[in-house]
């Protein structure tokens, strides 16, 4: 009846974004090699917006608003910019976020995906306030995914230099008390280096002192984005009159470089740095296995990490070669992302509107982009299980079980390895329709784990 | 028995109900209101012997020891053979005005026990399975009598049986609530061995019947449903046609309890949509259906298995009704389905052809096309 292996399911549901089609078949010979692979570059659509686009637009509506206001018809003109420019918002925002969910659903290679999600949320920005709304789902399409299978290192240098964690992180006015402009009372912003410290390489634990995050933040002083009204380019600026002078000291080296060189440098050794290594090589484990990772397996991903100079298609191949990925027992209780995208993509539907897939996202507490802190959204079951996002599950899926004609038992086929003797198998061969056995599929402890 | 036998059987004792009831195919009188069919599916397998209860076949009380004494109120007598559920309180005004004829041991022609596939049969209405098609749907294609005529499905998309016509709509309210109450028992049941998501839903179904009528949202209720299908129906778009789903018939277990409510959720539909229908009532014909009947043993948990006999009901203001239909196989072992099941002597489809040739106007070469291997009876079933 089960033609494929426990191994082929745990591929396709622990490491991707969910069986779709076929997949457990492909990956039935071979698992491990079947997601080896999966790790392709993403491709992702270049027709839609971009951040230099989008930074563009915005300055042209913070003109447009500048004018209304001092129009005759002074309040309506500037609500018809307000409006106009909201419209722009939402789409930017929304329409850029679904086309990455709608990808990632049609994808071959969702392993690559899961991992794109992965480190968005280890970057996470926030789309809280106009710009921030506007830019947020540019990060992960433009610094994460072009990075995706690389070293970390360009990863953390692409993230940090994008406008979207420089605004997200107050860093576009971060300059020197002894820069040019810092005589004139400008003056330092802790934000961006803080957290870089804290969530982007050490960890909370990685053994920095607030000097350390001091230093940093000096070190990046005068990274920046441009105004593209008064200057005449858009997106990621280094402005140099902001540069705090002289020689730094981060975690115990000194950096003598000058000018962007030396935030660089920084930047570069906190990619590389053994706590690095180990704090995201932990989350990966914790992503990706279970919510208490296996300090063995922890352990064989920091030495190829370290090995490889932190290659991130290394550390994946690492992790699917070990056996301690492979446990049988489901260790991780799907997100809420997870789920909708694994349901979704296990019923077979290939798109998803905008609206629908906020309202729902929105109701299982998971937008993208609304994280609200720069750590991001959990990682672990205790904050996704709860009663009211059961019923919240329940009505979502008997939604899509009545609107969906997929045959519930070849989805099972499809998607879970069970067995007709398990229990699960019995409830949806046994339901008293179509329609319930689907969303008991989707509902069952087995699809609601992975 | 073979499938063929069963089907042929089928068409045999179509004539035997036609020699009882010599009537000629009823023209629809001419009345100016639209002539109204509403289909209404009882997914899950409705018992059929604890509905329409066959009180004086000697086997009845020895079959179901416990179920056969477990109604709450005295049974409401029909004919001097049967009785309907006490929950069925509607129904049998209806009755008794002429507006309802049940049809005992009737059944589509499936032979097998799935209610996936039993369900996909008597909404295609065809003996090869192609879910592309269902009758109603190929029905109103042949609907000259009112060619504007356009129906509606109370679904969030098309059920089977109103596939293939482009007359067809789907509808479903949004101040509801998407998940329908049947869903959480079968969910309790898959939950058993996980005690993290069993306590989960226990404490989710508790808030929310704490919250109870404080929330904006009900649960999608078939009453409810039934209630807006009327109001669809009755209101001037030329919507002549409906169906309605309505789950949580599969009773395994605690059937007298489970079956009590559920007849009375379906009792209470019903009459919320003659309500609404208001002066089409007269007009409507309402079909009620189930994929199969249940065993006409009790099990061991206070529950029925799945059977192949079962009932339908015929009823609305254009319904020639207030007699039991049907042909009584009786429930000796020799008597039964495969030793088990109450016997179909009589088909779904031809009762349903039936309807369509004196309701719809539907000729035989219509129906042929509707039911390629069920003919109508002849039987004066409307009006």
């Amino acid at each position: 009846m089960n033609a494929t292996t426990p191994q082929a399911a745990i591929a396709v549901n622990r490491f991707g974004l969910g069986a779709k089609g076929d997949e457990l078949a492909q990956a039935n010979a071979n698992p491990k090699a079947w997601l080896k692979q999966q790790l392709q570059p993403i491709k992702l659509s270049n027709s839609l917006y971009t951040s230099d686009y989008i930074l563009t637009e915005l300055a042209k509506y913070g003109e447009a608003r500048r004018q209304a206001k001092k129009s005759k018809n002074a309040e309506a003109e500037f609500d018809k910019t307000n409006k106009e420019r909201g419209k722009f918002l939402q789409n930017s925002y929304r329409g850029l976020s679904t086309d990455t969910f709608v990808a990632g659903l049609n994808s071959n290679n969702s392993v690559s995906w899961r991992l794109l999600d992965f480190f968005s949320n280890h970057f996470s920005v926030s789309a809280s306030g106009p710009q921030m709304t506007a830019i947020a789902s540019t990060l992960e399409r433009e610094a994460i995914a072009p990075n995706l299978l690389g070293n970390f290192e360009d990863m953390l240098l692409a993230v940090t230099k994008h406008p979207a964690m420089i605004v997200y992180l107050n860093n576009e006015r971060s300059f020197g008390p002894n820069s040019r402009i810092g005589k004139k009372g400008r003056g330092l912003n802790e934000n961006l280096a803080r957290e870089i410290l804290e969530l982007h390489t050490l960890g909370v634990d990685g053994g920095y002192q607030q000097q350390d995050v001091i230093e940093l933040a000096k070190g990046i002083t005068g990274w920046s984005i441009a105004n593209p009204r008064k200057e005449d380019t858009v997106g990621f600026m280094y402005r140099s009159w902001g540069k705090e002078p002289g020689d730094r000291v981060l975690l115990g080296k000194a950096y003598k470089q000058e000018g962007m060189a030396q935030g660089e440098a920084m930047l570069k050794d906190l990619a590389n740095h053994p706590k690095t290594a180990n704090y995201v090589c932990s989350k990966l484990v914790k992503h990706f296995i279970s919510d208490k990772p296996s300090p063995d397996l922890v352990n064989i991903l920091v030495a190829t990490w370290q090995k490889s100079g932190g290659n991130i298609k290394a550390v994946m191949n690492a992790m699917i070669d070990s056996d301690l990925a492979w446990q049988a027992q489901k260790q991780k209780f799907k997100t809420p992302r997870e789920f909708v995208m694994s349901s979704l993509r296990a019923v077979g539907k290939k798109n998803i509107k905008p609206k629908e897939l906020f309202f729902t996202l929105n109701t299982f507490g998971q937008q993208p982009m609304q994280a609200g802190s720069p750590a991001g959204y959990s990682d672990e079951q205790q904050d996704w299980d709860g009663a009211n996002a059961l019923m919240s599950k329940i009505d979502w899926v008997s939604l899509l079980a009545r609107k969906s004609k997929a045959n519930a038992e070849k989805v099972m086929q499809q998607t879970l390895n069970l067995k007709p003797s398990e229990h699960t198998y019995k409830s949806v061969v046994r339901a008293e329709s179509r329609t319930q056995a689907l969303a008991l599929l989707l509902l069952s402890p087995e699809f609601l784990r992975r | 028995m073979k499938r063929r036998q069963f089907v042929k059987m089928l068409g045999a004792s179509a004539s035997l109900v036609a020699m009882q009831s010599p009537v000629l195919a009823a023209i629809n009188k001419s009345s100016k209101k639209p002539a109204k069919i509403v289909w209404l599916v009882l997914r899950g397998a409705m018992d059929s012997l604890h509905t329409v209860v066959p009180v004086t076949d000697p086997d009845y009380v020895a079959l179901r020891p416990k179920l056969s004494k477990a109604f709450k109120d005295e049974l409401l007598p029909l004919d001097a053979n049967f009785a309907l559920h006490p929950s069925l309180k509607h129904l049998h005004s209806l009755y008794k005005n002429k507006q309802m004829s049940p049809v005992v041991a009737v059944g589509s022609g499936y032979p097998k026990r799935s209610h996936f596939d039993g369900q996909d049969y008597l909404e295609s209405g065809l003996s090869t399975m192609n879910h592309d098609t269902g009758w109603l749907g190929r029905a109103m294609n042949q609907l000259e009598l009112q060619p504007n005529s356009k129906a509606l499905a109370v679904a969030n998309s098309v059920p089977i049986s109103l596939r293939d016509t482009n007359k067809v709509s789907s509808w479903y309210p949004t101040n509801l609530k998407d998940a329908d109450e049947s869903i959480y028992d079968s969910l309790m049941n898959l939950y058993q061995d996980d005690e993290l998501l069993l306590s989960r839903l226990n404490e989710g179904l508790n808030t929310q019947q704490m919250a109870g009528e404080n929330t904006s949202k009900k649960r999608a209720k078939f009453i409810d449903l039934a209630r807006s299908c009327g109001k669809l129906l009755a209101s001037d778009n030329g919507t002549d046609c409906a169906m309605l789903e309505f789950g949580g018939w599969d009773t395994h277990n605690n059937q007298a309890f489970r079956l009590a409510k559920q007849l009375s959720d379906l009792d209470s539909g019903i009459a919320a949509l003659q309500q609404e229908l208001g002066e089409h009532w007269q007009n409507t014909v309402v079909m009620v259906a189930t994929e199969f009947g249940r065993t006409v043993k009790e099990n061991g948990t206070g529950g029925t298995d799945h059977g192949t006999g079962g009932a339908m009901f015929m009823l609305g203001g254009a319904v020639n009704g207030g007699k039991v239909l049907g042909n009584w196989p009786g429930l000796k072992a020799e008597q039964l389905f495969a030793g088990r099941d109450l016997m179909p002597t009589t088909s779904t489809f031809s009762w349903i052809a039936t309807v369509l040739q004196q309701h719809w106007q539907l000729s035989n070469a219509d129906i042929s096309k509707v039911f390629p291997d069920a003919k109508a009876y002849k039987v004066k079933l409307t009006a």
